[in-house]
């Protein structure tokens, strides 16, 4: 069903773009103005319910803004409805923020004098363009804002840093004239005069598709090329294409980015498709099969034709095509949230409403629904949601946020009837009170109080009276009056209009809407300011002044006489002043007895027209008027940030020599006379002497030991020699004892010798220990870096940090973990940080803690965690895996035999969910406690990556909290602020960025990012 | 975009005799601290005819601005009557204020001005010579006409050589031949003693 076109909502120019607040209580409208760009944001309740149009209490117009300096072509707002942004020909995005605290007043200066409801103020002006801005687009969860220009370039902004520029996307080879957000986030879309439409990559702002072919035949221009993406993010639907010479708008899958179909049927060049934001499906007829029908999305395509169509994508033929509905080209449309409303505006000055029934359209899904399609389709950790009920549930920090959040709250409590944006719900009363005084006395003696100074040269200096002070972008509250700033009424007319007021009728001040004529009374001052005495002192002013108001019209005959330069004669003016007739009684009497809009609209038609008269005639009082200036740009410094994943920086080779390991050589237990002990129930196998034997303990530089036992007899006793070349030199040194095995690093040597001793030599041959005596024959030696380790005969495992002099484990038992009868030690190995790892032959492994003196458990075959838990979603391209990690070493092979099977078994999702996750816990803290930190930093990252795609909000503060620790140190902090050789505060900077991936965690990341930066400067 | 916006001006005073000064309080926002002063400046048209008869009744400059809404009331003489050619004593003029940052103008605000005798006699048959102690000056306060110039705030160093050879003092757009507007010695104007009372 067609709406009305609200013919009050008009520029009278042409009208570029129009959008639909989010909240769906307002909708803001882009075009020219008189001689400047302009924005105007509306009520949207008069545009549903005639009543409120009808209606003088609500208001149409909430606010405009004339700072675009040429014809402003896009007005978008952003998803959580906070910000306006607008792009013009004046080459800038300008980005609007509700003032909440400051109450109605005017655009001073602005010709059709409307009050401003709302006030927007402009927060930021983003300037790197050399050309007009043609439109713009803020990405999901506003993390960025594009926008686009006829310098045939795309700027991504950082929507949470502006005016930071985050990329400028190039490539483009004519005017780019369209953007569009693909809804989860992957990619944004171009369409440009050089007959393509790019498709941009958001990770790495590549450019990842170039389609040309739908357009080559593209011929003529259009003002607006506004492309959509479906909200599945299925399909990308293009503005201007053509097809066998037929103007179609071009249908891109993304699957691939095919071109095989489109929507056809226009007669000209198609200017902007917009898709409902609403999946739909079939609605359920009563009686009907409930048989579940395919969700399917609906498209509305405005052309240069003037006509609209709307098509479902379940079915082939439009929806409901609209022909003549506008006099000029469609030039842009605007669907609201709900998916039943539309706004379409023109070249031609009108915007229409039109609004459709679920009959019509379908059954819209629910976000959840929609959410659930997305997770479908692109996984969970695309999938974003946008909906209002997880915004609420997040906690607002921002106190500007809150209090907005709050007033919507209450404006909308307050207001039953919807649509009724009053003042009294736009700004807050508030009693402003400065050094106790109001600012109506402030005003009345401004001029007596006023400091002014005469400067060296004579010149008077006026020190102005702050009446507000900007604070943290907005005003303060405390400081702000909210009685309204009268439009350009002096003290004067300020106390007259309470008495004009009190003489037509009430509803007189809502009339803004339909009267450009200027009475003062159109705005509604406070009753408390009305005083009765003064109404009747200045009765006769008021007549005055309202007389001359009243000119307004005739002084339009006096055109001439500004534009030709004519003569101007007294006499003329005369006849103008006795030709004014009307006095102010008359006057009021006649605008309150005019309920009627047409007599309305008969006014407005007037004076606009002699408003036009009047800026031409202001052109001339210009005098030689300057030529706008070109914009320089004064300095500011556009920070480059490229968004990426920290890339892992290659793995040292030197763990893999670390883990070269002895493998005892044989199996059979050599039967060795031990003194009795505890654990005497446990026997390890012992490697079995040899005559000679030779290996190679460090690769770089290379080290080798030949081992020769019973070389020589001296005095009886056999001696044995070990050999050792480095990088070519050699050393040799004997020992008393035949050697049963010898371990080395690239720093030492150790040999352990039948008598039970350990010897322990630098990597030149000198001792760097006296013979260390074991309990029991050594079962397995390890040496890596400085460290020393021993497994003995008796199953009891030590430590040694050489470098140090110092026992690291001493002679800690195996029982713990040895329990089972038929389980012993298959492996063993020391980390380069001198912690011992023993894998059992039962699968599981095993590290001793020498902080926590305690055994932990850190890799077990049989682990269903591990065979279940699937984290592949999470592990980045940039990040090499670990495989030469002691963790990775204990229990790699598990690790792709566990992911296999997870493919394999259909285990509910959350149940995997709450496996990986368990499984990733257990490998940060096996990584921990083994001290291994590139292994930490692996699955740190991996970690954070599932945290973030599964949206674990409360485990990645914690996580953050840890890596961050406390920003303030003090004497009774206990925070580390290292871990396993990182910096924890480094690793949460690796950390961020893959939490700035997901949208959801804008807020943690803005919290942790500003707080390291803040630590940095520190 | 300009760091500084008018919000509003107020014409106090209005509609009053032509020889009472001109009183307009000025409300404007400012985005962030300015280094400098702003400068107005209230220009009286003499003639629509031509701009040779523009007077500037009045320049003051106004700072320090730190961000934030201010205000202030500008007043400014009376126009010198022996300034204005006789014929365009009575009916529509204009009076422009201006605002200027760096010697650059950014704002203009227009309004139309009707001069008019009170008596109903005199305005039957104005006087040849125009009599301004009958005349009354209503300023047309509910149409103010604004332009708006596109200024470099920033002030690089190139434009503060520009400026520098700008004299300050003068608006660059106006024949040289305006009186500066500062208080005209009394003695020149014959017929000022409205001012008295």
């Amino acid at each position: 069903r067609l709406g009305k076109a609200p013919d009050w909502s008009t520029h009278r120019k042409p009208i570029f773009s129009v959008d639909i607040h989010p909240d769906g209580t307002k909708f803001a409208t882009g075009g020219q103005g008189e001689d400047s760009g302009k924005v105007m944001i509306w009520n949207m309740a008069p545009v549903l319910r005639e009543e409120d149009e009808k209606n003088e209490d609500v208001h149409k117009m909430l606010c405009q803004m004339d700072n675009h300096l040429a014809c402003v072509n896009c007005v978008r707002w952003s998803n959580n409805g906070l910000y306006l942004a607008s792009g013009g020909d004046d080459k800038l995005v300008m980005v609007w923020k509700r003032a909440a605290f400051i109450g109605p007043s005017t655009v001073f200066g602005s010709s059709s004098k409307l009050a401003n409801v709302e006030q927007w103020r402009c927060v930021t002006i983003l300037r790197n363009h050399t050309g007009d801005v043609m439109d713009v687009a803020w990405s999901p969860h506003d993390v960025w804002l594009a926008s686009c220009s006829v310098d045939n370039t795309i700027v991504i902004w950082n929507a949470r840093k502006f005016p930071e520029m985050v990329t400028c996307l190039r490539g483009h080879t004519g005017l780019v004239k369209g953007l569009t957000w693909d809804p989860v986030g992957k990619y944004v879309a171009s369409q440009a005069d050089d007959h393509s439409l790019k498709v941009w990559r958001t990770v790495d702002w590549q450019m990842e598709a170039n389609i040309t072919k739908p357009f080559n035949e593209c011929g003529g221009t259009t003002h607006v090329l506004r492309l959509s993406w479906s909200p599945d993010g299925q399909y990308l639907v293009s503005a201007h294409a053509m097809n066998n010479s037929g103007p179609t708008a071009q249908i891109v899958e993304r699957d691939g980015w095919k071109t095989n179909m489109d929507f056809v049927g226009h007669r000209k060049a198609v200017t902007v498709v917009k898709f409902n934001p609403k999946i739909f499906k079939k609605k359920q007829k009563n009686g009907s099969s409930n048989k579940p029908s395919c969700p399917y999305c609906c498209c509305a395509v405005g052309s240069k034709d003037r006509s609209l169509s709307v098509w479902l994508t379940s079915l082939k033929r439009p929806l409901v095509v609209i022909h003549d509905l506008f006099d000029k080209s469609i030039m842009d449309i605007s669907w609201t949230l709900t998916g039943l409303g539309m706004l379409v505006c023109s070249m031609d000055g009108t915007v229409a409403y039109l609004d459709f029934s679920l009959d019509e359209l379908g059954d819209p899904l629910s976000e959840e629904e929609k959410n659930s399609i997305h997770q479908n389709i692109y996984g969970k950790s695309m999938a974003i949601t946008n909906t209002e009920a997880q915004l609420s549930t997040t906690i607002i920090e921002n106190p500007e946020m809150l209090k907005y959040q709050q007033q919507r709250q209450t404006s909308t409590q307050t207001n039953s009837a919807p649509g009724t944006v009053g003042p009294e719900s736009s700004a807050p009363k508030l009693n402003s009170v400065m050094n106790g005084e109001s600012l109506e006395d402030i005003r009345k003696n401004l001029l007596k109080k006023q400091v002014e100074t005469r400067t060296a040269d004579g010149r008077r200096r006026i020190t102005p009276l702050c009446i507000a002070q900007l604070d943290t972008g907005d005003f303060s509250p405390a400081l702000f009056n909210s009685v309204p700033i009268l439009p350009s009424g002096s003290s004067m007319s300020n106390q007259l209009t309470p008495h004009l007021s009190s003489d037509s009728s009430p509803g007189q001040p809502s009339s803004l809407g339909f009267r450009p004529s200027h009475d003062p009374m159109l705005t509604s001052p406070p009753a408390n300011s009305l005083k009765a005495l003064e109404d009747n002192n200045e009765g006769v002013k008021s007549t005055l002044l309202l007389t001359s108001a009243s000119k307004i019209e005739p002084i339009k005959a006096l055109d001439s006489r500004f534009t030709e330069r004519s003569k101007a004669t007294p006499g003329l003016t005369a006849a103008i002043t006795s030709t004014a007739g009307l006095t102010a009684l008359d006057r009021a009497k006649e605008s309150s007895s005019t309920p009627a809009q047409k007599e309305c609209k008969l006014k407005e038609d007037t004076s606009s027209d002699s408003e036009d008269k009047m800026a031409s005639i202001n052109k001339n009082l210009m005098y030689s008027k300057r030529k706008p200036e070109l914009m320089i740009d004064g300095g500011e410094v556009v920070e480059k940030r490229k968004k990426g994943r920290p890339r892992k920086e290659k793995m040292t080779t030197s763990m893999v020599q670390s883990f070269t390991q002895i493998i005892p050589p044989s199996e059979q237990e050599t039967r060795v006379s031990v003194p009795p002990s505890a654990v005497a129930a446990l026997r390890l196998p012992t490697p079995s002497t040899q005559k000679a034997f030779s290996l190679q303990v460090s690769m770089e530089p290379s080290v080798f030991l030949e081992v020769e036992n019973e070389v020589t007899v001296v005095a009886g006793s056999k001696l044995s020699q070990l050999r050792c070349s480095k990088d070519g030199r050699d050393w040799n040194t004997l020992l008393p004892s035949s050697v049963v095995t010898a371990a080395g690093s690239s720093d030492l040597i150790a040999v352990a010798s039948e008598d039970r001793m350990l010897s322990v030599f630098s990597s030149c041959g000198r001792r760097l220990l006296p013979a260390i005596q074991l309990a029991t024959p050594v079962s397995a030696l390890h040496c890596t870096a400085h460290f020393v380790m021993v497994v003995t005969a008796g199953a009891t495992l030590s430590v040694w940090d050489v470098q140090k002099q110092k026992a690291l484990v001493r002679n800690e038992s195996l029982q713990s973990i040895l329990s089972g009868t038929d389980t012993s030690v298959s492996q063993s190995l020391l980390t380069q940080q001198g912690v011992p790892v023993v894998g059992l032959s039962n699968g599981k492994s095993f590290c001793f803690s020498s902080s926590l003196e305690t055994w932990s458990l850190i890799a077990d075959k049989a682990d269903s965690l591990v065979q279940c838990a699937d984290f592949r979603g999470c592990l980045s391209s940039h990040d090499a895996p670990v495989s030469s990690g002691p963790l990775a070493v204990m229990q790699g092979r598990y690790l792709n035999a566990g992911r296999l099977a997870s493919r394999l078994s259909s285990t509910p999702h959350h149940m995997q969910q709450s496996m990986t996750l368990a499984f990733l816990e257990n490998q940060l803290a096996s990584a921990l406690t083994l001290q291994s930190g590139q292994e930490y930093r692996y699955w740190l990252l991996i970690y954070s990556r599932f945290l973030v795609n599964e949206g674990s909000e409360h485990r990645l503060r914690e996580l953050c909290k840890e890596l961050l620790g406390p920003v303030h140190t003090s004497a009774t902090t206990s925070w580390e602020p290292t871990t396993v050789g990182f910096r924890k505060r480094e690793l949460l900077r690796e950390v961020l960025p893959v939490i700035g991936e997901n949208l959801r965690f804008q807020r943690l990341f803005t919290e942790y990012q500003d707080q390291l930066e803040l630590l940095r400067n520190k | 975009m300009a760091k500084v916006q008018v919000l509003n001006v107020a014409v106090l005073d209005n509609p009053s005799p032509f020889r009472n000064p001109f009183q307009f309080e000025i409300t404007f926002e400012c985005m962030e601290d300015l280094p400098e002063d702003l400068e107005w400046k209230i220009i009286y048209v003499g003639s629509a005819e031509s701009e040779e008869y523009d007077q500037i009744l009045d320049s003051v400059l106004v700072g320090p601005v730190p961000a934030g809404r201010h205000m202030f009331v500008f007043q400014a003489d009376a126009p010198n009557t022996g300034l204005i050619p006789e014929s365009d004593a009575v009916g529509v003029t204009v009076v422009l204020i201006t605002c200027t940052y760096r010697s650059q103008e950014f704002i203009r605000i227009g309004y139309y001005v009707n001069n008019e005798y009170t008596d109903p006699e005199l305005r039957e048959n104005p006087p040849i010579k125009p009599d301004y102690t009958q005349l009354q000056r209503n300023i047309l306060a509910s149409n103010p006409r604004v332009t708006r110039f596109h200024i470099n705030w920033e002030g690089s160093a190139e434009r503060m050589e520009d400026s520098e050879n700008v004299d300050p003092s003068s608006n660059s757009m106006l024949p040289p031949s305006c009186l500066p507007g500062k208080a005209p010695p009394i003695g020149i104007l014959p017929d000022n003693s409205m001012d008295c009372l």
